[in-house]
């Protein structure tokens, strides 16, 4: 017992001589900024060499950082925001950006020196909800398609040009899952932002302006029927497949040709694949049609609470406009929003790839659709869910989508 | 043969029944330190448990640290933490199992079950308003939120693991202290305290260990990247957009393993210290 | 019996002053919080709306609730025997006097040092994968399974071989009350010309029958809690619940409502379903202990 209690004892005087150091106090006039985001280690080391510049600039002012992976980002905002101590600058998902807003816990940044005037064009205005502007992007990227050139090749397939249409991107599939060494593609028809396009394509809306679903219940099962036709007929790669090798992705590891996804993913994708990885188009129903557009990465919002909303939309221009920033990010946060971290960029390899292709697709991109409505998150999660379930064979299509309406509808009116 | 042979064949079919289980046992540990030394790209999806061919270089970057924030500096938190919270529970729990335990007292009972009660409520309802009541006291982004519970006992296992211990302990021994004229502080610390040893340990290792791998705790609390503990370091690994560093990460935390491996090599032995060979008379 | 043995309340409270102010300061608050807001609609950012029992009674039309009502209760009668006598096994093998104890318990105990991580997940899928070990062992016996990840008859299975493979806890625990059991106990029955089973039968279970009681409960209502792992191991394809739903647990579903989804109300009136639940359970099992669970330093 003595032995255990000494141990006990050193360590309590080893812990409170540790606690003694920290604590960080303002000297006088300075201010203090709570700066969050989400992230990888890349990112923080980045993150902090502009904050470095920006306090250089602004020695009035002090940015003391947080960041989080995404799931756990988005745990601890919620947790924050409900004790009302969100911090003053914080990174926003598209996403979640009317979840914030709507509930009156993001800064209207109109009413501050917020300077968003080199924006590009396809940026005017997003991020705005009802006439307020909420969130300011960093970065755009767009759907796309990513392809495997040696493994078409090798089912004896050309790589997908601008046009293809959907009936000639299915035969594709085929031909690849019957003469190839891999399955054509993954179940995109489970993932939302594929649906979105193929709405976009056609004329129509995931959300109509007042939030609810702008499609109708026969439009989805025509849509996953196609989808579930093409997990039987093994054009799409078995969903037990793609778990096993979960949280990567079964084009890195060479188990399918072609894949959608959000052009910014290419970078991860080249770096855990020693394959080389090509971006191609969405196909379409009519030629031009594409139903791409420019959406936010992530944006930069401010707290509604914040003591200091003039220094908070200060540090977020400084993020979206500095070219120095520009140049230190170059595509992390997805391609730069304005034309000056644009201009400043230096985009090499895969981020190089992603600029390009963003550039040639650029006269077909629409206009961004309006920040999805609350409860989209929810909506997005339940649509990847309720597919699966149909991929699994455990519910037929039309339950399915009966499944996905009510829970859609439940989550967009609360 | 002669009763020496077959105590040792019986040893030996013991030491070979316990080496086979382990091997079993240990599979996915083996796993897990091999794909340590694999190449960060080839961890998943591949079926060979041996790295072919090796490399250090997971572990060349762990050393790195993450995200700004030195690997000594993440140790030296998680240690921190650990070591406070270990003696925190202790000194708080022990005193609690011993009035549930040994002391007769009205409403011990519905106090018991009030302490099993928080048990059953799952955590994550907790958050907000825990959140709450610290930032009310602004204690946000400081380790108080972390330990000051584990000094008022709030953790209700080792409470009630206590109390079980304290309860197997013959009651002739403080019949006949208390006969000596020891009140109940003497009768704890001389004769009960002593004798729980082994649940003491339990306690410490536990407490140890879960402090170590806490997560959501440190996650809502801590804001400042130098106050991160290893856990919140390890999820720095992973995003969505830039390529995930499998490797390193499966490297920090064999590296955040040995610690408590340590800790459990040291503590254990007193487990084996027991009631059983201090010989007490009941 | 002597007086300060009965009704010694002074004493009672003194020892329990640090865990009184935990309850009062840390606890009680916040639980009766969730309890209030559990009768409310709750978003986390706007003040909570009172809506009376309307959470409780939605879940019962809710089929993703009855889900992981279902998967739960499937998790805890299969992970919770299979621990408790992996623990109690290992422990009595490690009880006996021999050479290395320390390492074999070391050892034994190494996979319960790992918490439920991420590159725990990375591996335990790695094992469970079409042509990795599972797989390969059971097809020379025979048994053609195939991968266990990505199939919902199998995604549950592997996270209860995932609790008991962590059998450390409950180990310890049998392990240190397996060493407060007196020499003379045994030495007593052995005179008596007791065999081992006898002896297991009439001195060990007896004597170890609170500790037998503390890690079953502890572990069953763990196990109505079990998040961590499943959390880790089932995102991705499907979310949180993994392949079709087949591994959302209580807790996991729960967390998503409150957290993703910001019901928190409703995530609350969950909780309080769970305590209800669990706490009959409890309840239960407290009072057959009267029966079965002995206690050597209280009479009988």
């Amino acid at each position: 017992m003595r032995r255990f209690g000494t141990a006990l004892a050193a360590a309590i005087l080893l812990a409170a001589g540790l606690t003694a150091c920290g604590g960080d106090d303002d000297a006088g006039g300075t201010v203090t900024l709570r700066f969050s985001w989400w992230g990888n280690a890349d990112r923080a080391a980045l993150m902090q060499q502009s904050i470095d510049l920006f306090q250089a600039a602004n020695p009035t002012i002090k940015v003391t950082p947080s960041f989080q992976e995404f799931e756990a980002y988005w745990q601890k905002m919620a947790t924050e925001t409900a004790g009302g101590n969100a911090p003053d600058v914080l990174q926003m998902d598209f996403a979640y950006l009317r979840e914030y807003a709507d509930r009156n816990v993001l800064l209207d940044l109109k009413k501050t020196d917020v300077n968003v005037g080199d924006l590009i064009p396809a940026f005017q205005g997003v991020g705005e909800v009802d006439g307020a502007l909420y969130g300011v992007p960093t970065g755009g990227n767009t759907w796309c398609m990513f392809y495997n050139p040696a493994l078409l090749k090798d089912a004896g397939v050309e790589e997908p040009k601008d046009g293809i249409t959907w009936d000639q991107y299915h035969a594709l599939l085929d031909t690849v899952s019957k003469k190839g060494k891999t399955y054509g593609g993954s179940n995109y028809r489970s993932v939302i932002y594929s649906f979105e396009s193929w709405l976009l394509q056609q004329g129509g809306r995931l959300y109509t302006e007042d939030g609810t679903l702008g499609f109708t219940r026969d439009q989805l099962i025509a849509y996953w029927t196609v989808g579930k036709q093409y997990i039987d007929d093994g054009r799409f790669i078995p969903a037990e497949k793609v778990a096993q090798i979960e949280p990567a992705s079964p084009i890195v590891k060479d188990l399918i040709a072609t894949e959608f996804r959000w052009d910014n993913f290419f970078a991860r994708y080249a770096g855990e694949t020693d394959a080389e990885l090509k971006i191609g188009p969405v196909p379409v129903i009519t030629p031009g049609a594409t139903g791409q557009y420019l959406k936010p990465a992530m944006l930069l919002s401010a707290s509604a609470r914040t003591d200091h909303p003039e220094e908070s939309a200060k540090l977020i221009s400084f993020l979206i406009n500095d070219p120095q920033v520009g140049r230190i990010f170059g595509s992390n946060r997805g391609i730069p929003a304005t034309n000056a971290q644009r201009k400043a960029a230096v985009l090499e390899g895969p981020a190089a790839a992603i600029a390009a292709y963003e550039e040639a697709i650029a006269p077909l991109l629409q206009q961004a659709p309006p920040a999805p409505p609350k409860g989209a998150g929810t909506v997005e999660a339940a649509f990847l869910r309720i597919a699966d379930e149909i991929s699994y064979g455990r519910s037929a299509v039309p339950d399915a989508v009966d499944a996905f309406f009510a829970e859609a509808e439940d989550a967009l009116a609360g | 043969m002669t009763s020496g042979g077959k105590a040792a064949a019986k040893r030996l079919l013991w030491h070979a029944g316990a080496i086979l289980l382990l091997v079993v046992v240990l599979y996915p540990v083996f796993w897990m330190i091999s794909s340590s030394f694999k190449d960060s790209r080839s961890i998943i999806g591949d079926l060979d448990l041996l790295p072919a061919p090796p490399t250090t270089r997971n572990y060349a970057t762990a050393a790195e640290g993450v995200g700004g924030i030195s690997v000594w500096r993440l140790f030296g938190n998680s240690l921190l933490l650990a070591v406070v919270s270990v003696a925190g529970t202790v000194i708080s729990s022990a005193p609690a199992a011993y009035a549930f335990a040994r002391v007769r007292f009205r409403g011990r009972g519905a106090l018991f079950a009030l302490m099993i009660s928080t048990l059953l409520l799952p955590f994550h309802v907790l958050i907000i308003p825990q959140y709450i009541v610290f930032q009310r006291l602004d204690l946000i982004d400081t380790y108080v939120p972390l330990l000051v519970g584990k000094f008022l006992a709030v953790e209700a296992f080792f409470v009630f693991l206590l109390v079980q211990f304290m309860r197997t302990l013959p009651h002739e021994l403080d019949e006949s202290a208390t006969i000596d004229g020891a009140g109940h502080a003497r009768i704890f610390w001389n004769i009960v305290l002593p004798l729980s040893r082994p649940a003491l340990i339990t306690t410490s290792i536990f407490t140890f260990i879960w402090t170590w791998n806490d997560f959501f705790g440190p996650l809502i609390y801590l804001s400042t990247p130098d106050t991160y503990p290893l856990p919140l370091a390890l999820q720095l690994y992973i995003d969505q957009t830039e390529a995930t560093d499998y490797g390193a990460l499966i490297a920090m935390s064999m590296l955040a393993l040995l610690p408590v491996l340590l800790f459990f090599l040291v503590f254990q032995r007193f487990l084996i210290e027991g009631v059983s060979t201090s010989g007490i008379k009941g | 019996m002597t007086r300060t043995r009965h009704g010694d309340a002074g004493a009672g409270l003194l020892f329990l002053t640090p865990w009184l102010l935990g309850m009062l300061l840390l606890t009680i608050g916040p639980m009766l919080a969730s309890l209030y807001l559990s009768f409310t609609d709750y978003n986390l950012f706007d003040a909570p709306e009172w809506i009376g029992l309307e959470n409780y009674r939605r879940m019962f039309d809710d089929p993703r609730y009855l889900q992981s009502v279902r998967v739960t209760g499937g998790y805890v009668a299969l992970a919770v025997p299979l621990k408790m006598l992996a623990a109690l096994g290992v422990a009595l093998l490690l009880n006996q006097p021999r050479r290395g104890q320390g390492l074999y318990r070391s050892a034994f105990y190494a996979p319960s040092l790992i918490g439920a991580s991420v590159s725990l997940s990375l591996v335990w899928k790695s094992i469970f994968s079409d042509g990795a070990i599972v797989d390969r062992g059971l097809g020379a016996i025979g048994l053609h399974t195939g991968g266990w990840v990505g199939r919902p008859q199998w995604s549950l299975p592997m996270l209860v071989l995932l609790a008991a493979w962590q059998f450390g806890g409950p180990m310890v625990i049998f392990l240190a009350g397996l060493k407060q059991i007196p020499a003379e106990l045994y030495e007593a029955a052995a005179v008596d010309g007791a065999g081992p089973w006898r002896r297991f039968r009439a001195v060990t279970l007896p004597m170890l029958s609170p500790v037998i009681f503390f890690n079953l409960l502890l572990e069953i209502i763990g196990a109505f809690q079990v998040f961590t792992s499943a959390f880790v191991i089932a995102t991705g394809v499907g979310g949180g619940g993994g392949p079709a739903g087949s591994t959302l647990v209580y807790t996991v579903y729960l967390y998503d409502k409150g957290f993703s989804d910001f019901r928190m109300g409703y995530a609350s009136a969950m909780a309080w379903m769970l305590v209800l639940g669990v706490g009959l359970i409890t309840a239960l099992l407290f009072r057959t202990s009267r029966v079965w669970v002995h206690y050597a330093g209280e009479k009988p």
